[in-house]
């Protein structure tokens, strides 16, 4: 005895973004909570460990959030003019922070105090960092030079005057306390080796003015944005071009790297944020945002990001707990709860690792194939025991019709398949009728469906042909009708054209090819358009696996 | 005819004679008559052919193959415990043993005026039940036969299906009733054998269609074609006898029978659903989705389980719990054909719309099976090796009055390595005007071992496709490449497209070109066998195009050529710039490249099927349609052999199948393959040297050595042989025990410095002595495979490919010199 085999449901992928395992994973960041600052936001660093304090440099100051609460948690005020690039020390104790006068300045977040000010620049220092060794900071500033101090005795330490511009982009290595990287407006970027004090070991040429630079922890590739491009360097092979990559359509002026590492994240003056994959610097995902991003921070977690724009919004977004997810929809919650009771089988290869189960699954969990009978469907149910009626009924509810409209299709295509239909459809009354016509209606200008549906108005119209129809159905009969119509007019338009479109692509190819060679004495060439159909015949993929 | 003999090749005149046309006997058709179980139900015995199979019932296997009959056997009867009765329609009536096979006694009933017969019963007692054609009317007679030769006529108007005669009613008296169906007046006749009362029963104007006797009850039961089952109480005394009806079935019952105990009636038919009904209360049980529409059901002596035979050539024996058990295959499965299709197609369009496809993967060649299914057989060993679900729906049955129809396969092509597998299906409905059509793109997976769906295309034409070519001779860095056809007028080439994204890796297929030529409808598509062509016929003319680049190369028109070109297939071997292209009573040749007709054979007497190329040799195969058989070079319309004598139906498709070794003494054409044909009733025939012998099965275990033993719990695990896959041990022995060269060290050390000789003369003994000795065999190669390194490099160079096409020039050709032959083939 073979087994029932379930209504196949078609359904067409949609055209536009794709739902990938990426798409679905940013997807989950909540609605965001926004603070105005009064300046744009110049810079935000992320607290390495626990609590994930965030610091924010904006206009005069300096202040440290609470990613939970979304307070201040502290702020420092005792800057003249504009502060710049404040960062945070790995053991989130100490925070450093540039200013217009050309000071860096170092602050304990605990006790709120000034600990030290580094003299020395010239011009503002846009950003500043620490070390590896956490005893160093070194510092990036508009005088065109770069500089390593030392924190105890507050002197500096070496200082390189290579660059020709602004040095406006900066970052550390997180292994060696020794390696260091400037990015200049005057296009190019370098790496400075602390311990050889002659001058930067590479100079790579970004090809305009860099905002921002990164060093991926295995301290064997930087990154480099500036312009509207993502320039990608080897930095082992002696800062060999390795990408470029080009997605924004404004300058980009953050970077920062997500999802332990995984993932690249930029941000730009087009108010979009985009998430690379860091092997094939495809996009994954774009995040929106209502302003230009001027600075990103994301939580080593991903719990939080936060984005600061230029007209000095802060938009913080937390990544939905289960729970939050569970209370936004009420409804599919308790659908899933039923089927964690029924088949954990499914649950176990979909989402194991975010759920922290206490047992390890074993290596020969059976996985669920499309024929499993466990899960019968109530119209496949229904189908079985030739109540195509029934079958049909289930398949009209609001929710199925409304959100899957490709399953009441599929249903009403296997009904088609077994000669069904006309009974399925007859002895409506006037309400479930309505449904049907409404439905009908709606879908029948789907590219996808309107094969189906065009065949059930048909035995529709064949059934209640002669019936009496009150005026609400008749109603929805002339609205029906006014779909169609409207339908076919516009496919005249679209033949016109596709005929349009057709002249000339047969006027290129006889320009480019040879006349046809006519042997013997068959009938002489009319036209011929060998290539030209390719295009205007849309054949439906679908694509399995 | 005899005139175009003499004008063949001479030389392969000697050894033609010995070609033969043989009907394949490796897959025989298992359910023409009912199966017959063993008195003590563990063997069932089922008539296929010629032969008798004993099948075991707990493993399904085939323990025996009976085969000493000269005509098909119509029936089987068990005539005492392990003695078996088969008869032919010769009327030659065999008794086997069942136990070892062997042929005890052959009688024949061939009474005089009776020559051929149809169906065969044993009752019991020595009588046997025969059937013969009625002259007049499509029914037959039944006449009653003892063993002493003495015959009477039952009835002339008896239905001819082996289910419309039924015998039992034992009622523990011995006495024997007989039922059968009429043809003609629709009514069941009875007779008691022993008092001679008979009668005949009549309800309404449903037909009868089966027939069923309790061996033991005066219990009768009969089917009719509205699916009404009625229970006839007390049948052979009463005029009006007592009925019970018991309606489930919308289409006609095809069998029904008892249990032996009489409580149960089991019940089948076309809706592929066996229904068990428990005769008192009405309570029913069933067995859906069978598979295939239910022809015999035949219940165990025991009531252990009950066998069902099926359309699709398989007996399904079920348990007393309501599942199947064990399924025994009959070789091939048989395609039910599709009703419903529109005039004017042909017969392979309804029986076997694949046709024959070679899977060069396995040897093994593709065609329908089940609606929706596809099966791989292997002609070699004469076996199934797969049968496959393509379109993956539910299979549906017919209502009372309409036809539903399933979703068919309808083309097959195999990619040149077989790693593709390209699928048509088509569901349509005729009435409603509405069809389905899905192209379905296969990958073999060599390491799951099945064909895993790769791409699927919904409506990837707007008209049905009618074919589908992949492109040839590519290298393996290609990405496969393949045609398809429509009656839409439009030809479309489909690429694989690498789709990978950092998620997955994958490949698709997709639409690459569509194009159409002058509103013409394309008529056959074909590759050149290096693939560096694509012909593809509209009508009466012949495209070429580049399969790259879809440029147009050349038409090929002539006005000798007015039909509509059917079948076309390119050159091999040296042949290959020959196109030879058929059309329905014609056949001719293009010269590719030349650009010129070769030559035309006109007005065949009768249609061209088949147009098979063989791809280990230069020639060429028609089949027509009454069944002759040319062989031919495409260089030359003359004809290498001619085959009139196949004696199969209408043909409906044919292959060249590649042989193992080749045949030495055989005209060229028959050394590395021979020919199958297929004829509409889904036989395969075999062209082949005389000599060859088809495979033999050869069944060695007797089932009296298995019997013999009585069953203990420790029988069931000992082995009947023992073989074991575990090295034996050979005990090593040290060849050297203790300290290396301690002998040679103590006679040194014990004699005296004066006695010994120089160190010079010593010295290489004593060293030798020390060493561990090598196998001088591991030396040697190790010194080999370094010189051996260089000699590689040259073949890798040559490796290369060439195209054996040259490419087209464009120049206007002059029309070449006609050669018009036309008598080797037409009737003078």
């Amino acid at each position: 005895m073979a087994s029932f085999k379930k209504t196949q449901i078609r359904s067409l992928p949609k055209i536009g973004q794709k739902v990938t395992a990426d798409t679905l994973y940013w997807r989950k960041l909540n609605f965001p909570v926004t603070v105005k600052e009064f300046g744009p936001i110049d810079y935000i660093d992320v607290m390495p460990i626990e609590p994930y304090f965030i610091a924010v440099s904006s206009a005069a100051k300096v202040q440290i959030y609470n990613p939970i609460t979304h307070q201040v948690h502290r702020h420092f005020t005792r800057f003249k003019e504009a502060a710049y690039g404040a960062s945070i020390r790995s053991d989130g104790k100490l925070v450093v922070a540039g200013c217009d006068e050309g000071h860096i300045k170092l602050f304990d977040i605990g006790s709120k105090s000034l600990l030290r000010i580094f003299k020395g620049h010239k011009g503002p220092v846009h950003r500043c960092k620490f070390t590896a060794d956490n005893v160093h900071v070194v510092s990036f500033s508009d005088d065109k030079s770069v500089a390593l101090w030392d924190l105890p005795s507050e002197t500096e330490i070496i200082k390189f005057s290579e660059h020709s511009d602004y040095v406006r982009a900066g970052c550390v290595s997180s292994i060696s306390s020794d390696l260091f990287l400037s990015g200049s407006f005057d296009h190019t970027v370098k790496l400075y080796d602390a311990r050889s004090p002659t001058g930067s070991t590479i100079s790579v040429d970004h090809g305009s003015p860099v905002e921002s630079v990164l060093m991926y922890p295995g301290n064997s590739i930087f990154v480099s944005v500036g312009g509207t491009e993502l320039r990608v360097w080897d930095m082992l092979a002696g800062g060999r071009l390795l990408a470029r990559v080009s997605q924004h359509h404004k300058t980009i002026t953050c970077l920062h790297l997500a999802s332990d590492g995984k993932r690249l994240v930029t941000g730009g003056l087009d108010r979009h944020a985009k998430i690379y994959d860091v092997q094939s610097y495809q996009v994954v995902h774009t995040l929106d945002f209502p302003s230009p991003v001027l600075s990103l921070g994301i939580t080593p977690d991903d719990f939080t990001v936060v984005a600061g724009m230029a007209n000095g919004l802060i938009s913080m977004q937390h990544r939905q707990t289960p729970a939050e997810a569970r209370a936004l929809i009420p409804k599919q919650s308790l659908k899933d709860q039923k089927k964690s009771q029924t088949t954990y089988r499914f649950r176990l290869n979909a989402d194991f690792r975010n759920i922290n189960r206490t047992f390890n699954p074993a290596t020969d969990v059976e996985v669920a194939t499309k024929n499993d009978n466990s899960l019968v469907s109530r119209y496949d149910m229904f189908l079985r025991k030739f109540q195509y009626s029934k079958a049909l009924d289930t398949v009209l509810g609001k929710y199925i019709r409304k959100k899957k409209p490709a399953i009441t299709v599929g249903v009403m295509h296997e009904l088609i398949r077994r000669n069904g239909l006309k009974s399925a459809l007859a002895g409506r009354d006037d309400s479930s009728l309505s449904i049907i016509l409404t439905f009908l209606a709606r879908n029948i200008n789907d590219p996808s469906h309107s094969k189906i549906i065009i065949q059930v108005a048909n035995t529709l119209l064949d059934v209640y042909e002669n019936s009496c129809l009150t005026p609400q159905s008749e109603k929805l009969f002339l609205h029906l009708q006014e779909h169609v119509n409207r339908e076919v007019e516009y496919m005249k338009h679209l033949m016109e054209i596709e005929g349009m479109l057709h002249i000339l692509l047969a006027s290129t190819t006889t320009q480019t090819r040879r006349g046809p060679v006519n042997i013997g004495q068959g009938p002489p060439v009319k036209v011929m358009l060998p290539s030209a159909a390719a295009a205007a015949n849309a054949t439906m993929v679908y694509n399995v696996g | 005819m005899a005139n175009k003999k003499a004008r063949g090749p001479d030389k392969a005149k000697t050894n033609t004679d010995n070609i033969v046309v043989k009907k394949q006997e490796d897959a025989p058709d298992i359910v023409k008559q009912p199966p017959v179980f063993t008195d003590d139900s563990r063997y069932l015995c089922i008539a296929s052919g010629r032969q008798v199979g004993i099948y075991s019932i707990q493993s399904g296997d085939k323990v025996h193959c009976l085969k000493k009959h000269s005509f098909d056997i119509i029936g089987l009867g068990i005539k005492e415990e392990n003695v078996l009765y088969s008869c032919d329609t010769s009327g030659d009536v065999i008794e086997w043993d069942i136990k070892d096979g062997k042929l005890l006694k052959k009688t024949s009933v061939a009474v005089d005026g009776m020559k051929k017969f149809c169906s065969f019963y044993y009752p019991g007692n020595g009588m046997f039940l025969l059937s013969t054609p009625s002259k007049n009317t499509n029914g037959s007679s039944l006449w009653i036969v003892n063993s002493t030769s003495e015959r009477e006529i039952f009835s002339e108007d008896i239905r001819k299906e082996p289910q419309s005669v039924a015998f039992g009613c034992d009622q523990g008296n011995g006495s024997l009733v007989i039922g059968a169906l009429n043809y003609q007046c629709n009514g069941v006749l009875v007779k008691d054998m022993n008092s001679g009362a008979e009668k005949k029963h009549m309800t309404d104007k449903r037909k009868f269609t089966c027939i069923a006797l309790h061996k033991e009850k005066l219990i009768m039961a009969t089917g009719d074609i509205s699916g009404r089952i009625l229970l006839w109480h007390d049948f052979v005394n009463q005029i009006r006898p007592v009925k019970t009806v018991y309606h489930w079935h919308t289409l006609a019952v095809s069998s029904v029978c008892f249990s032996s105990e009489g409580e149960y009636l089991y019940s089948g038919g076309s809706e592929k659903v066996m229904v068990k009904w428990r005769l008192e209360g009405k309570h029913r049980q069933f067995l859906p989705r069978m598979g295939s529409t239910i022809k015999f059901i035949v219940n165990a002596p025991d009531n252990i389980c009950v066998a069902t035979s099926h359309s699709d050539n398989a007996i399904r024996i079920i348990d007393s719990t309501n599942k199947i058990n064990q399924a025994i295959f009959g070789g091939l499965i048989k395609h039910d054909p599709i009703r419903g299709l529109e005039d004017g197609e042909s017969k392979k369009e309804s029986v076997m719309p694949t046709g024959l496809v070679f899977d060069p993967r396995t040897q093994g060649i593709f065609f329908n099976s089940q609606a929706g299914f596809l099966q791989l057989f292997d002609p070699l060993r004469g076996s199934m090796i797969f049968n496959m679900d393509i379109a993956n729906r539910n299979v549906l049955t017919d209502e009372r009055n309409t036809i539903i129809g399933n979703a068919e396969v309808l083309r097959v092509a195999v990619s040149p390595t077989g790693e593709w597998l390209a699928t048509l299906e088509v569901w349509s409905n005729m009435s409603a005007g509405y069809h389905d059509m899905n192209l379905k793109f296969w990958r073999y997976d060599a390491v799951q071992a099945n064909y895993e769906l790769n791409t699927d295309v919904t409506m990837p034409h707007h008209d049905r496709i009618t074919s589908l070519a992949f492109q040839p001779g590519l290298l393996g860095t290609e990405y496969p490449c393949l045609v398809s056809i429509g009656r839409d007028l439009k030809f479309k080439i489909w690429r694989l497209v690498d789709d990978t994204d950092i998620y997955r890796q994958k490949e698709s297929w997709t639409c690459d070109v569509a194009g159409d030529f002058r509103k013409m409808m394309p008529t056959a598509a074909s590759f050149s066998e290096d693939g560096s062509l694509l012909a593809i016929a509209f009508q009466d003319t012949v495209t070429l195009w580049d399969p790259m680049t879809i440029n147009l190369n050349t038409t090929l028109s002539h006005n000798l050529i007015e039909e509509s070109i059917e079948l076309m297939e390119f050159g091999r071997d040296q042949c290959f710039r020959y196109l030879v292209c058929a059309s329905k009573s014609s056949l001719f040749a293009w010269d590719v490249i030349s650009k010129g007709l070769v030559w035309k054979v006109g007005k065949l007497r009768s249609p061209i099927r088949c147009l098979v190329p063989d791809p280990k040799s230069s020639y060429m195969a028609v089949v027509l349609q009454n069944s002759e058989v040319f062989v031919f070079a495409p260089s030359s319309s003359k004809p290498v052999h001619t085959i009139t004598n196949v004696k199969s139906s209408e043909p409906i498709a044919a292959l060249f199948v590649p042989r193992p070794n080749p045949l030495a003494n055989s005209p060229e054409w028959l050394v590395n393959s021979r020919l199958l044909i297929v004829d509409d009733q889904q036989e395969f025939y075999s062209v082949d040297d005389n000599s060859v012998c088809g495979f033999d099965e050869k069944l060695t275990t007797p089932i009296s050595h298995i019997d013999s033993l009585p069953w203990t719990p420790f029988s069931a695990i000992k082995a009947q042989k023992q073989i074991s896959a575990a090295k034996q041990i050979v005990p090593v022995i040290h060849q050297t025990n203790g300290i290396k060269g301690y002998k040679s060290v103590q006679s040194l050390l014990e004699t005296s410095t004066s006695t010994l000789p120089p160190m010079s003369r010593i010295c290489n003994s004593f060293m030798i002595d020390l060493m561990i000795k090598h196998d001088t065999k591991l030396m040697t190669v190790k010194a080999d495979s370094e010189n051996g390194a260089t000699n590689d490099l040259p073949t890798l160079m040559n490796g290369h490919i060439e195209s054996k096409m040259p490419a087209l020039k464009e120049e206007a050709t002059q029309q070449k010199l006609l050669t018009l032959d036309c008598q080797w083939i037409t009737k003078n």
